[in-house]
């Protein structure tokens, strides 16, 4: 008998026009691993919190099918007859740990252990039995040692697995975990997976939902590939892999196969039957971004606006995070930094657009200083891409956000709205002109942003761990979006832990090490 | 762990509770305006320090109750989704408001996030979001505190204009807040008065002292007061709120049921999507 | 002896009653000063002063101006131009007023900056306040301070984007709405996430809660707090017999 059961006709959320899941069906074993595999926007997320009740018939959208939970069945019409699930009671059944592990805490409670009591407290449950639970699933989780610590204070890792405790303390049947390997380092990813591990021996199914095939998912003993909202493949992991529905469906391989290798076009290439206005001779070229004995610590740093702090002159304290990094961008090359978390390569991405000032060094773009130039006038020579892309976009269709500010850089309205149209065929958004930019997928939002960046044409493009959050059509975009970029004569700079996608990607890999750039 | 149903009774049969709750809505509501008209009744015609100070302990009594009873009859009946923005309409109203003090101008500003809620979740929940807002502003600001009833009754307004359509076009949105400006106003001038014995900022301090100069009372040249700089914050604030739940995704707006329910906002419903 | 927050409120709430219906000066200054005094005690008297500054501050000016220069009913005038008169019970209406709504803010600030919310929300909860105002109530108060860094962070990556804010007003308030609906559409997508983690944990049910974090309540406070309302209740009641006659116009 499965401990849980799926079977979705058809759901749409309110508001939407099409349906956001087809003909899908899902069902679960205790005691088993089950994956579901897709790219961003395929509906991994949504049938995943279908099946847990964060997302209900009536409340979230009009959903025809049918979800059973051992032998009791609901059937869902569309219609205002259909049974009201309760969530707190199908919680205590199934549970879901969401991919921003910080979003299933209530936030409003001061000590982890609290706030694992948090569910407890709803449904009333007597004192020392809380508190005999919270010990126990503190035990289960390794969270004994941090149980008076204050939740907005937890590493990613321990973040994640105090999430995974809160959705684990009713012991509930089932467990849907949603990327729950995401920006999780080595040491993270090991303890979730032992914590896997163990749930899985205690007779609880388990749910993954990814856009990997990684290590975890192929422990799964039943795999479900999703592609636009219906389930393209299903079966053995074995079986699935064999032939190119993964690949179709923009999910990852891990392994020897990550990303298609692209060819770069050398620094001074100029493709057939173009001129790159400009280019000369490599040795000859204006580099395009120079940093020059770079010094900065966050210590020492005056304001939050990054007015520099001027020491005394040739000295730095031993607590800068940067210390003497000199880089030399050419045109049409593309430069890689990798590192490890905390060695300060956002910091030095955000000197090259002035966000940051240095308290050494200086920095040039093309050729010029830009001390005391505003960022904002800096951004036309400059394009960073974040890593939270959502902070940057502000207006009400895709359209217009890459649009944005275009016509004062191209001169005409005309060549405003080409060069829009054509940043966003380069990065594959044109179908989703009219969309609202916080109804993209996530992946789609990363590539939006870097359509901003490339609308503007800037000489220099920053792009900060562009590869995290991408399934694998975005990364494609990504690959062949960056090396156009580079054939136009554009510096490319990236930063990412993901080191063998700077090999394939990059003409030059560097690393950022006790605050200085080295090569590798 | 008891073991809970997995399905929720259907959503007629909570009549129980319902007219415990009308009640102290209803007394909520009477307590507000018998406190006005007792104050508009009894203003003293000297004014002093004695007299004043009865009638600060009768108004802020009154409104608080009536802004206490509301809160109560209203806040365990509001759904989570409506709940949890509330701290961030709650963030809107303070870090604007405290802004436009600082400022001087004759405007307050602090009713954005209410007017929000309101617009997506219904008249209860705006006022439920404006006494909250009054409460937990006065964490920070204490003497927001008294004006909790005037806030609540901007939010109802604001809901009730919502129901009846009026955010389906940008340019009825600030005659609504034109109309629940003068209520507002009004309503809120004898807290101004009777416990602040005038106003908190310089610019309305500079207008209830022009009608002084013409030798009106103090209530009387606070509520002229009010009438002029209410109604035109109001238009702003419900088109700021207007502009703000347009730039919002539809699949976040339709959420509420509210706003499916009365079409508050513009735009094609989609019927129910082939399969 | 940790002080429970229910105490510290009704204190503050009744000194501030009691100021209000004893309509002095004098006390309402005395009672302004011991609040500074506690806040020193407290170690929150840089922030409670600097708060109260911010809001005092508009609000006194306003009512000199208004109260100084115009008061029609005054006799004692001690200076004219024109419509402006000064008059000695303006001056003192004002001074009065100003007196005590500084009292009350002195009081309420300290009782708001030495609270510890998470006490707070467990005192609420144990004497049977809906949980969803304690749930509003702290959320609201964590979310305030994080707004600055918010607002920072957004106003950097539109910056990057090519927006450059120049030092005037106007194009000050044209960023503003560049950087609003990034602001808004944050705090409502990660609220509605909220929503289904929180029904998803029963917040949503109806029905008892207990609560995980105990506070003690000695029996002196109850005392002391029961006192602290009673004599708030007889400054009311005193203020109202004292002031009813004369306030019913005849």
């Amino acid at each position: 008998m499965s401990a849980a059961a799926a079977r979705i006709d058809s759901f749409s959320f309110h508001g939407d026009a099409g349906a956001a899941l087809r003909n899908v069906q899902l069902s679960v074993r205790p005691g088993t691993l089950t994956a579901v595999l897709g790219g961003s926007g395929s509906g991994k997320t949504t049938l995943g919190k279908l099946l847990a009740g964060w997302l209900r018939a009536g409340h979230s959208g009009v959903l025809h099918g049918s979800l059973a939970l051992g032998a009791e069945v609901l059937e869902f019409r569309g219609g205002s007859g259909d049974p009201r699930i309760n969530p707190a009671a199908w919680s205590g059944r199934v549970g879901y740990v969401p991919q921003d592990a910080g979003a299933i805490l209530s936030s409003v409670r001061s000590t982890v252990a609290e706030e694992l009591a948090f569910g407890l407290e709803n449904r009333g449950v007597a004192r020392p039995e809380m508190i005999r639970q919270v010990a126990r699933i503190a035990e289960q989780t390794g969270l004994s040692a941090l149980l008076d610590r204050d939740p907005a204070q937890l590493s990613g890792g321990e973040l994640r697995r105090l999430a995974v405790a809160c959705a684990v303390i009713v012991e509930p049947q089932v467990l849907v975990l949603d990327e729950p390997l995401a920006s999780l380092d080595a040491e993270g990813a090991g303890e979730l997976r032992a914590l896997v591990d163990g749930l899985l021996d205690a007779g609880t199914a388990v749910v993954l939902l990814s856009q990997a095939a990684d290590a975890l998912a192929r422990n799964a003993g039943h795999w479900i590939i999703l592609d636009g909202g219906t389930a393209v493949a299903e079966g053995p992991p074995a079986d699935v892999e064999k032939g190119a529905v993964l690949r179709d469906a923009g999910v990852l391989a891990e392994g020897p196969d990550t990303g298609t290798p692209v060819r770069l076009p050398t620094a001074a290439a100029v493709a057939p039957g173009s001129v790159v206005p400009g280019s000369v001779a490599p040795a000859a070229a204006v580099p395009v971004l120079e940093l020059r004995g770079i010094g900065f610590g966050y210590a020492a740093a005056k304001t939050p606006t990054g007015r520099p702090a001027k020491g005394p002159a040739g000295s730095l304290p031993a607590s800068d995070l940067l210390r003497g990094v000199d880089l030399t961008v050419l045109p049409g090359e593309i430069v890689a930094i990798t590192g490890t978390n905390g060695t300060g390569k956002s910091t030095l991405l955000r000197h090259f657009n002035g966000l940051l000032r240095p308290q050494a060094g200086e920095v040039l773009v093309e050729g010029r200083s830009i001390a005391g130039i505003r960022t904002g006038r800096i951004a036309a020579s400059v394009g960073l891409l974040f890593q939270q892309p959502r902070d940057q976009l502000f207006e009400r269709t895709v359209l217009r956000e890459v649009g944005f500010g275009l016509r004062r850089l191209a001169g005409s309205p005309e060549a405003a709205a080409g060069r829009a149209q054509e940043a966003l065929a380069a990065v594959g958004l044109s179908d989703a002109a009219q969309a609202h930019p916080a109804e993209l997928a996530s992946s789609r939002q990363r590539l939006l942003a870097l359509a901003t960046v490339l609308a503007r044409r800037p000489a220099v493009i920053a792009l900060d761990e562009p590869t995290v959050g991408l399934d694998r059509h975005g990364i494609e975009r990504l690959q062949h979006a960056t090396a156009a970029a580079a054939a136009r004569g554009a510096g490319v700079v990236l930063v990412t832990h993901d080191l063998a996608y700077a090999r394939t990607n990059a003409h030059r890999v560097l690393a950022l090490d006790g605050g200085s750039l080295r090569e590798l | 762990m008891s073991q809970q149903p997995l399905t929720l009774p259907d959503a007629g049969s909570r009549a129980g509770a319902a007219p415990r709750r009308r009640m102290l809505e209803i007394a909520g509501a009477a307590a507000i305006a018998a406190t006005y008209v007792f104050l508009v009744l009894t203003q003293p015609v000297e004014i002093a320090n004695g007299p004043a100070s009865f009638s600060a302990l009768v108004a802020l009594g009154g409104f608080l109750l009536g802004a206490v009873l509301l809160l109560a009859a209203v806040l365990p009946v509001l759904p989570t989704s409506t709940l949890v923005l509330m701290p961030v309409a709650i963030v809107l109203n303070v870090v604007l408001g405290q802004l436009m003090g600082s400022t001087g101008l004759p405007f307050y500003l602090d009713a954005i996030g209410t007017v929000l809620i309101a617009v997506l979740a219904g008249p209860a929940a705006g006022a439920a979001t404006g006494v909250l807002g009054s409460i937990v502003w006065s964490f920070f600001n204490p003497t927001v505190l008294p004006f909790a009833a005037g806030a609540a009754l901007i939010g109802f307004l604001a809901g009730l204009a919502a129901r009846a359509g009026l955010f389906r076009r940008f340019y009825f949105a600030p005659v609504a807040g034109f109309l629940t400006g003068i209520l507002a106003g009004v309503v809120s001038a004898p807290i101004a008065a009777f416990v602040f014995g005038g106003t908190a900022g310089l610019g309305t301090g500079a207008i209830v002292s022009a009608f002084r100069a013409m030798g009106d009372t103090l209530l009387a040249a606070i509520t002229k007061q009010a009438l002029i700089s209410d109604p035109m914050d109001k238009a702003i604030v419900f088109t700021i709120a207007a502009l703000l739940a347009y730039a919002l995704p539809r699949r976040t707006t339709f959420q509420f049921a509210f706003v499916r329910r009365f079409r508050v906002l513009a735009g094609k419903v989609p019927s129910d999507p082939a399969a | 002896m940790r002080l429970h927050p229910l105490t510290t409120l009704t204190a503050a709430c009744s000194a501030a009653v009691v100021t209000t219906a004893a309509a002095s000066w004098p006390l309402s200054v005395a009672v302004a000063l011991a609040a500074v005094l506690l806040a020193a005690r407290a170690g929150v008297a840089a922030r409670v002063l600097g708060a109260a500054g911010i809001i005092l501050a508009p609000l006194v000016l306003s009512l000199l101006v208004l109260h100084g220069l115009f008061f029609p009913e005054g006799q004692t005038v001690l200076a004219q131009w024109g419509p402006a008169r000064i008059t000695a019970e303006g001056l003192d209406f004002a001074l009065e007023l100003g007196s005590r709504t500084a009292a009350s803010v002195l009081l309420l600030l300290l009782f708001s900056f030495t609270v510890s919310v998470p006490d707070l929300v467990t005192a609420l909860a144990a004497r049977g306040v809906p949980p969803q105002f304690s749930f509003v109530l702290a959320s609201t108060l964590t979310l305030v301070p994080a707004m600055a860094g918010r607002l920072e962070k957004i106003r950097r990556a539109q910056e990057a984007r090519g927006l450059v804010v120049e030092r005037g007003l106007l194009s000050r308030l044209a960023a503003a709405r560049l950087q609003a609906v990034p602001l808004v559409l944050g705090l409502v997508e990660d609220a509605g996430a909220r929503a289904q983690a929180l029904d998803a944990r029963g917040f949503g049910t109806p029905g008892p809660r207990t609560s995980y974090r105990q506070l003690q309540d000695p029996p002196a406070q109850r005392i002391l707090r029961a006192a602290a309302l009673l004599l708030a209740a007889a400054a009311v009641v005193l203020r109202l017999v004292t002031a009813w006659p004369a306030a019913v116009p005849a």
